[in-house]
């Protein structure tokens, strides 16, 4: 049963461990590193459509003084919010990584201080830490993708060329939630092995080779797409090849193929999933998205609430 | 009403098959200073763990203020107080900071009013506002100490306190471990290698010896039946035969 005092518990060590990760000069360069990207992809998206927006009107102004028809504008043709495609591939790369290193460090900070036996012998339920260490992950990450919406809201507002209707705002809203679900599993991969690793860099390793796994290993297998296309929005939405061997890695795996199921949502919501475009696997995208947030957050508390609290350091 | 603290019946921890701590039953009342005196790995560090709720017992039961440790757990950590052998604190924050974290988690009532309180019974209320990663081992362990008594529990569990102290830290400790019994008190139940420690501090004494009790008295009967403190030690070395033959 929660009780006020527990909540109030939770909230002082969500409000400790936030605190004390905004200390921790790993997570602040990593996080910083994702929003410079964050604008960085917002500035170019801005200025090549604005480029290609001017050349466009200078063409017709040209067109329309020899008496010619003038063609349709090209950038009206695609989708507004296709503009941030570039997005999804800074999300699961470096907002993966970050995310990774967020909830490595809640635990990994608490572990270090060797404070646990004092916390242990505090009146807390076993739970209230590791609900408390998921909150202040969740609060951190939604953080980091507010302050991307934010950019990206701004972008928006500064091109008139594109106006985002009701549907294209929720479209980005959606994306956004996404988004955050998605860097959470990573989360909470860190929070996990931050709790149960024997040591700090293993901790922070076994989530580094999944998520490495997850982003650039299952692709190939399940859709034949080589790292290099990985990095590309569009080119990580190709049709693989219609062998034996993909439709049935595509089936068998695709489920677990994360990387790839935020790819797809996150085209269908940009819109800039090619027409053609068949998710193979069993599992719709969207549902092994939840599935992964709950069992990998499953995980990790459960994986706190473990803890030998007897343990000042990971060397004591 | 029983005034017993601390009450353990055939409590025994286990890894594997080497007995940590074996069928072990004490008792100790209300406003005692007990010291568990014992070897390095004779099981006192596994006893007060059990007995603070970080390690769950292999079998037996324990009752700290008449809550079990195992089914009422939380109940239970409402008493205590604990200061483990390496205190560990909080480096990058103020000693207030780390205090205040603490007396919150304990659900004080103002605690900057507590822990200027306890600052000032403990002599160091100068150490407030320093950064608790400055602090040398002795300055940390009264920090540590402090930790332990904001909430002022009924009974506070120490663990080695003056180990790696220099003899001047040891001493201002040890002053202030009767202070607190006798102003507050509080139960101490401290476990010590050291003879000096139980003579000076202590008012009854426990001895564990791979993991079993093998000796429970008051100093006052001990000292009255063996006189010194260095009949304290022959005593101690005659009780725990096993590994004194070893070392020799």
């Amino acid at each position: 049963m929660v009780t006020a005092h527990s909540t109030s518990r939770i909230g002082l060590l969500t409000g400790h461990s936030l605190a004390a990760l905004m200390r921790e000069r790993t997570v602040a360069l990593l996080a910083c590193l994702f929003l410079i990207l964050v604008i960085v992809s917002a500035y170019l998206g801005w200025s090549a459509t604005s480029t290609v927006n001017a050349i466009y009107l200078r063409s017709a102004e040209h067109i329309s003084a020899q008496g010619q028809t003038i063609p349709p504008n090209p950038v009206l043709d695609t989708s507004p919010l296709a503009l941030l495609r570039n997005m999804a591939t800074y999300v699961s790369l470096i907002g993966a990584l970050a995310a990774i290193v967020i909830g490595h460090q809640l635990m990994a900070a608490e572990r270090k201080a060797g404070t646990m036996p004092l916390l242990g012998s505090r009146p807390m339920r076993p739970a209230d830490l590791g609900i408390a260490k998921s909150l202040a992950l969740i609060v951190a990450i939604a953080a980091l993708v507010i302050f991307a919406a934010l950019i990206n809201t701004a972008t928006f507002l500064a091109l008139p060329e594109f106006r985002l209707d009701a549907v294209g705002w929720l479209k980005l809203t959606a994306f956004y939630g996404t988004s955050g679900l998605y860097l959470l599993v990573f989360g909470f991969l860190g929070l996990w092995f931050g709790a149960s690793a024997k040591s700090e860099t293993v901790g922070l390793l076994i989530p580094v080779t999944i998520w490495l796994t997850l982003t650039f290993v299952l692709p190939q297998i399940t859709s034949n797409i080589n790292p290099v296309a990985a990095l590309n929005p569009v080119s990580a939405l190709a049709e693989p090849p219609a062998s034996a061997f993909f439709q049935v890695t595509g089936w068998a795996l695709g489920s677990f193929s994360l990387a790839e199921a935020y790819r797809i949502i996150s085209a269908q919501l940009l819109d800039f999933l090619p027409a053609n475009y068949i998710d193979r696997a069993v599992i719709p995208a969207a549902a092994s998205l939840f599935a992964a947030v709950l069992g990998v957050g499953g995980l990790a508390a459960r994986a706190i609430a473990c803890m030998d609290m007897t343990k000042g350091d990971y060397d004591a | 009403m029983s005034t017993f603290v601390v009450q353990t019946s055939h409590l025994t921890k286990r890894y594997g098959d080497h007995s940590a701590v074996n069928d072990l039953s004490l008792n100790v009342e209300q406003g005692e200073v007990f010291g568990f005196l014992g070897h390095n790995g004779a099981g006192k560090t596994t006893t007060i763990h059990m007995l603070t709720t970080l390690l769950q017992p292999t079998s037996g039961t324990a009752l700290v203020c008449g809550k079990s440790i195992t089914t009422e757990s939380l109940e239970a950590r409402r008493h205590i107080g604990y200061v483990p052998e390496n205190v560990r604190l909080y480096d990058t924050m103020s000693a207030r900071s780390n205090l205040r974290f603490f007396a919150r988690l304990s659900g004080v009532e103002d605690p900057d009013r507590r822990i200027d309180e306890t600052l000032e019974f403990l002599d160091c209320r100068e150490l407030a506002p320093r950064l608790v990663g400055s602090f040398s081992k002795g300055l940390r362990q009264r920090i540590g100490l402090a930790q332990a008594i904001l909430h002022r529990p009924d009974v506070l569990f120490l663990d080695e306190p003056t180990s790696a102290l220099d003899p001047m830290g040891i001493k201002t400790l040890r002053d202030l471990i009767v202070r607190l019994n006798r102003e507050f008190r509080t139960t101490i139940f401290m476990n010590t290698h050291l003879i000096s420690e139980i003579s000076q501090t202590c008012t009854s004494i426990g001895v564990l010896n791979q993991g079993e009790l093998v000796f429970r008295d008051t100093i006052e009967k001990v000292t009255a039946r063996y006189g010194s403190e260095s009949s304290l030690e022959d005593l101690y070395l005659s009780v725990t035969p096993v590994q004194t033959q070893g070392a020799a």
